[in-house]
C-alpha cells in the first residue's frame, strides 16, 4: 500500500503530509548554504546514498516481496565503474556516472535472469552470492581493478569554497529521481503486477502477469540509481578497494532502512536512512566501527524483525486508522449487494457448438511414486458448463494446475482453441482466453477489491506497463463486474476483511476482466452457504448464456447435476466416463467407482 | 593420475565435514522452514570454543566436540526461546533477516571476545600426515572427517531409531499432521533448533583444527551451507551429504588445477548454475504448490 494513498484515505490531512516533506526538502537543498560544517555535510551525504539505495530496495522488496541482501554490490559496480573509466579513459569522474546506472541496471537484469525460475529464498541466496562473487572478482582480477590496493582517483578540481556541493547536488538529484521512480511504477502497471507477486506469485501468473519480466523490471529499477549513487560515492571517497565497496554490512543498512521506515512506502526508505546513517556515525566515531558496528547493526536488524517488523510508517498509520475507525460499523460481513446483470453480448440459447474449445490428451503427472493423473483424455465442448467429478485424490486439481499452467505435465498434450498449450507460461494461457479461479481463494488480500479486479492483463505490452494501474475504462470494466458479482459495495475494501464467499464472488470477477473464453472454476460452491451457491450458479448460467464456456471442478452434487452438461467423471487420474447428468447417475462404472452402491441422490437443484 | 586421486581423496574427506556442518541447516529447514543464515557464525563459535578448551586446558579439538556440542545445544535452547520461536510461522523472509542480525551481532561479539586475528588450534598431529603410496592425507582432515561420519551416523540414528527423532521427522514431513497426532510442535522446533546447532558446535570443533579462522569467516562458511543446499535441495539428510560431497570435490579440484585464490568463488559459482539450469536442486523435487497457501 502507498502510504500517500492511505494517509489520505484515513483522512490525515494530506497538505500537511506534503508540507513536511517540502518543508524537509527545502532544508535539505539549502543546508549548505547555510553551513559550513562538513561534518555534518558528510553525514548527510552518506545518508543520500543510503536513502538511494533503500528507495530502490523497497521497489523489489517492499513492492514484491523479494529479499536483497547483495545491494552494496551496486554501490560497489558502480563505484569501480566510475574509478576504472576515469583511470583508463580520463574525464571527469562525474561523466562516468551514468555508465554507473547502466553497468548496476545491466548486472542486476543479469541477476534477474538467473532467478528468474526461483521463488523466495533462492532470490536471498542468488544476491549475496552476487555480492560476494563481485568482491572476490575485485580482488583477484588484478589487472582491471588493483586489487586489494585498490583505484585512486584525482580529488575533486573545483574551487575549495563549494566544499561538497557537486557530490551533496548529485546525490540530491539521484534520490529525487529514485522517489519519482518508485512513486511511478506504484502507480502503474508495473507496480499492481509486483503487488500481485508479492502477495501470490503463482495467482499473478494465472492472471497474465508475465511475472519473470516483472521481477526483472523491479531488480533493474532497484539497481539504477544506486549504482549512479556508488560512482558518486566512489569518487567522493576517492578510494576504491574490495572490501570497503562491496560492503555486505552496508546491505545490512539498505536493508534496516527500508524496514524501520516501512516497507512498500514511498517516503519510510529515506526516513530509515536518516535514522541509521547518524547511527553509523556513531558506531564509527564513538565506538571505533569495526565490531561495535557490527553489533549495532546486526542487533538493530534483529530487534527490528522481532519488535517493529511492519517498521515505522506502516505502524504509526495502523494506529491512526485504529483511531479513526473506532465505533464505527464495518461494512463487512454485511448482507450482500444486489446483484446487477452485465452489459455484454445479448444472450443466446445456451448450449455447446461442437467444437471442441478444450482438449486434453493424455495427460500424466507423477508426484513422486504418487500418479495423480495417469493417462486423462477429455473435451470441453464450445459453449457448455462441463462438469468435472470425481472421487477425492482422482486428479481434479492437478488436472486444472496443467491446464492452467501452473504445473507442467510429465506427458500428454493440451489444446486450446486450436493451439496447443501445454508448454506456454500461465499467463501467455491466459493472453489465449483461460481464467481460472482456485479451489481455496487465492485473492490478492493486501490490495482492495476494486484493485484485484483490475489486476488481471489481457496481454503483455511494453507499452501497457506504463499504464496507470487503475485507468478509466479499465476500472469502468471493473465496478461493471463488480456490481454483476453484487460485490460494488466493497470496492474499496482490502480484499483481507472480505468473508470466503466474497472472496469468491470477487475472485470470480478477477477472471472475467480476463474476457475468457474459457473459465475453470475450482470447487464453486465449496465452504460457502446456499444462497451464495445459488448465486454463483445463476451467474454461471448467465455467462454461459452470452457465450462463455465453462468447467468446473465440484462436489456438491446436486449443484453439478443440475447446473453441467456434460458432466465428465475422474478416477484414479483417467477419465472413466462422460455424458448428460441422467446418463452419469445411471452409469454403473461411475456409481461404482465414486458414488458407492449404496448411494441415494438427492433432487437436482432447480433452475432458478 | 596421482594428482587427482589425491584431490578425490581430500575433497570427500571435506565433504565428509562439510555434510555435518550442513545438516544441521537442513534439519532446522526441515521442521521450521527456517533458514538459519547465522549457521556459518555459530560454526566459527564453535570453532573459538574448541580453541579455547585446546589453548587453556590442552583439550584435543577431536574430543571437544563432547564440550562443544551440548553448549551449542544449550545456546539454540536459548536462542529459540528469544528470537526463532516467536517467529516460527512468520514468513521466510522475516527469518533469513532474523539470524542475518544474528549473524552480524555473533560476527561482532566474537570480535569483541576473541579478537580479530586469525587462529588455528594446533594438537600434535597438526602437520602430520598418512603417505599411502604416493597419496598424501593429513591426520587432522582423517580424523576429522571420521568423527564428522560419526557423528552424522548418529543423528541418523537418532532421526530413524528414537521416538524423538520420530517426532522430528513427522514435524518435516508435515507440521499439522504431526501436532494432529500428538507432537508437540514447540517443543519438537526447540529440540530441533537445540540439535542443529549441536551439530554445528561438533563441527566447528573440527574446524578449529583443519582451517584457520577468524570471526569474519563466517561469509564463506555461509557460501558454503547455501551452496550445499541449493545443490542437495533444502530438508532432507542425504541431499546435504551429497550437497557436501560435490562441493569439496569443487573446490579442491578448483584449488588443484586453476589456483587456490579463485577456490573461495566456488561456492558462488556452483549457487548461480544450479539455480540457473536446474532451479529446485540436484535432488529437490517440485511439490504441489497450488494446496500450500
Amino acid at each position: 500500500m502507498s502510504t500517500v494513498d492511505t494517509v489520505e484515505r484515513i483522512g490525515l490531512d494530506r497538505r500537511l503530509w506534503r508540507g513536511v516533506i517540502a518543508v524537509a526538502a527545502v532544508l535539505l537543498i539549502a543546508y549548505p548554504l547555510l553551513s559550513d560544517d562538513l561534518f555534518y555535510q558528510n553525514m548527510i551525504i552518506l545518508s543520500l546514498v543510503l536513502a538511494v539505495g533503500a528507495v530502490g530496495l523497497n521497489i523489489i522488496m517492499g513492492y514484491a516481496g523479494y529479499i536483497s541482501l547483495g545491494q552494496s554490490a551496486f554501490i560497489g559496480l558502480g563505484a569501480y565503474t566510475v574509478g576504472i573509466a576515469t583511470t583508463r579513459i580520463g574525464g571527469d569522474p562525474f561523466v562516468w556516472v551514468p555508465l554507473a546506472g547502466l553497468v548496476a541496471a545491466a548486472f542486476a537484469a543479469l541477476l534477474g535472469v538467473i532467478a528468474m525460475r526461483t521463488r523466495g529464498f533462492a532470490f536471498v541466496i542468488i544476491t549475496i552470492a552476487a555480492l560476494f562473487i563481485l568482491q572476490i572478482v575485485a580482488i583477484n582480477w588484478d589487472s582491471l581493478t588493483q586489487g586489494t590496493s585498490g583505484i585512486t582517483l584525482p580529488l575533486p578540481r573545483w574551487d575549495i569554497s563549494i566544499q561538497n556541493w557537486p557530490f551533496y547536488y548529485t546525490l540530491i538529484a539521484l534520490l529525487g529521481a529514485s522517489l519519482l521512480l518508485s512513486w511511478w511504477i506504484r502507480r502503474t502497471k508495473i507496480g499492481t503486477g509486483l503487488l500481485a507477486i508479492r502477495e501470490d506469485e503463482d495467482k499473478a501468473a494465472t492472471i497474465g502477469i508475465d511475472t519473470p519480466v516483472y521481477k526483472i523490471i523491479g531488480f533493474m529499477a532497484s539497481a539504477v540509481f544506486l549504482g549512479m549513487a556508488g560512482g558518486v560515492y566512489g569518487y567522493y571517497i576517492a578510494f576504491i578497494d574490495p572490501t570497503a565497496m562491496f560492503d555486505i554490512v552496508i546491505s545490512v543498512q539498505i536493508i534496516l532502512a527500508v524496514i524501520l521506515g516501512g516497507r512498500g512506502t514511498l517516503w519510510g526508505p529515506v526516513l530509515g536512512a536518516a535514522t541509521i546513517e547518524p547511527l553509523n556515525e556513531l558506531a564509527n566515531q564513538q565506538f571505533g566501527g569495526g565490531n561495535s558496528r557490527l553489533l549495532i547493526f546486526g542487533g538493530l536488524l534483529t530487534l527490528t524483525i522481532l519488535l517493529l517488523p511492519k517498521g515505522i510508517i506502516p505502524s504509526v498509520r495502523d494506529l491512526l486508522e485504529r483511531r479513526t475507525k473506532r465505533g464505527r460499523a464495518a461494512l463487512v460481513g454485511g448482507r450482500l449487494g444486489e446483484r446487477r446483470a452485465l452489459n455484454g453480448r445479448p444472450a443466446t440459447a445456451t448450449g455447446g457448438t461442437g467444437r471442441n474449445l478444450l482438449e486434453v490428451k493424455g495427460l500424466h503427472k507423477h508426484f513422486e511414486g504418487v500418479r495423480a493423473l495417469d493417462g486423462c483424455s477429455f473435451a470441453v465442448e464450445e459453449g457448455t458448463i462441463t462438469g468435472l467429478i470425481g472421487p477425492n485424490g482422482s486428479g481434479k486439481t492437478t488436472a486444472f494446475n496443467l491446464i492452467g499452467g501452473t504445473m507442467r505435465a510429465d506427458a500428454g498434450e493440451v489444446w486450446f482453441d486450436g493451439r496447443r498449450i501445454d508448454r506456454l507460461s500461465p499467463w501467455r494461457r491466459a493472453y489465449a482466453g483461460l481464467g481460472r479461479t482456485f479451489q481455496i481463494t487465492r485473492v490478492f488480500t493486501d490490495m482492495t477489491v476494486l484493485e484485484n479486479v483490475v489486476a488481471p492483463l489481457r496481454s503483455f505490452s511494453w507499452r501497457q506497463l506504463r499504464a496507470g494501474a487503475v485507468s478509466g475504462e479499465e476500472a469502468a470494466r471493473a465496478e461493471e463486474l463488480l456490481a454483476f458479482a453484487g460485490m460494488a459495495e466493497y470496492r474499496d475494501e482490502r480484499a483481507e476483511a472480505l468473508s470466503f464467499g466474497q472472496r469468491k464472488l470477487v475472485e470470480l470477477a478477477q477472471v472475467l476482466m480476463l474476457d475468457p473464453k474459457l473459465i475453470l472454476l475450482d470447487e464453486p460452491a465449496g465452504g460457502i452457504n446456499p444462497t451464495l451457491i445459488a448465486r454463483i450458479a445463476e451467474m454461471i448460467r448467465e455467462l454461459n448464456a452470452q457465450g462463455k464456456t465453462f468447467l468446473i471442478v465440484e462436489h456438491n452434487m446436486p449443484l453439478v447435476l443440475g447446473l453441467c452438461e456434460p458432466v465428465l467423471v475422474l478416477a484414479s487420474g483417467e477419465c472413466i466416463s462422460t455424458g448428460t447428468p441422467d446418463e452419469i447417475q445411471r452409469d454403473q462404472q461411475v456409481l461404482d467407482a465414486y458414488l458407492g452402491a449404496d448411494f441415494q441422490l438427492e433432487e437436482p437443484v432447480a433452475a432458478p | 593420475m596421482t594428482e587427482f586421486i589425491q584431490a578425490t581423496a581430500f575433497g570427500l574427506l571435506i565433504g565428509g565435514v562439510y555434510a555435518l556442518f550442513a545438516s544441521g541447516l537442513t534439519l532446522i529447514f526441515g521442521v521450521m522452514k527456517v533458514i538459519n543464515i547465522a549457521h556459518g557464525a555459530l560454526l566459527i563459535l564453535g570453532a573459538f570454543l574448541a580453541f579455547t578448551l585446546w589453548e587453556q586446558f590442552g583439550l584435543d579439538p577431536l574430543a571437544s566436540i563432547l564440550i562443544t556440542a551440548p553448549a551449542m545445544f544449550v545456546l539454540g535452547l536459548a536462542l529459540y526461546v528469544a528470537m526463532i520461536g516467536p517467529l516460527r510461522s512468520a514468513p521466510l523472509s522475516s527469518t533469513v533477516l532474523l539470524t542475518f542480525g544474528l549473524a552480524l551481532v555473533i560476527e561482532a561479539v566474537m570480535g569483541l571476545v576473541w579478537g580479530n586475528n586469525s587462529r588455528s588450534a594446533r594438537p600434535s598431529y597438526f602437520d602430520q600426515s598418512f603417505d599411502l603410496s604416493g597419496i598424501v592425507l593429513p591426520k587432522a582432515q582423517v580424523y576429522a572427517s571420521i568423527v564428522a561420519i560419526l557423528v552424522l551416523a548418529l543423528l541418523w540414528l537418532f532421526l530413524n531409531r528414537t521416538w524423538t527423532g520420530r517426532a522430528i521427522r513427522a514435524a518435516s514431513a508435515n507440521v499439522q499432521g504431526a501436532a494432529l497426532v500428538g507432537v508437540n510442535i514447540a517443543r519438537v522446533s526447540a529440540l530441533t533448533f537445540a540439535v542443529g546447532l549441536a551439530t554445528v558446535g561438533a563441527a566447528g570443533s573440527m574446524v578449529s583444527v583443519l582451517y584457520p579462522f577468524l570471526p569474519g569467516s563466517h561469509y564463506i562458511w555461509i557460501a558454503r551451507v547455501l551452496s550445499i543446499i541449493v545443490l542437495g535441495g533444502l530438508g532432507s539428510l542425504q541431499g546435504a551429504v551429497l550437497g557436501a560431497m560435490l562441493l569439496g570435490l569443487a573446490e579442491v579440484y578448483t584449488q588443484t588445477y586453476i589456483s587456490t585464490a579463485w577456490a573461495t568463488a566456488v561456492p558462488y559459482v556452483l549457487i548461480f548454475v544450479v539455480l540457473f539450469f536446474r532451479p529446485q536442486g540436484l535432488m529437490g523435487t517440485r511439490l504441489r504448490e497450488d494446496v500450500a497457501v
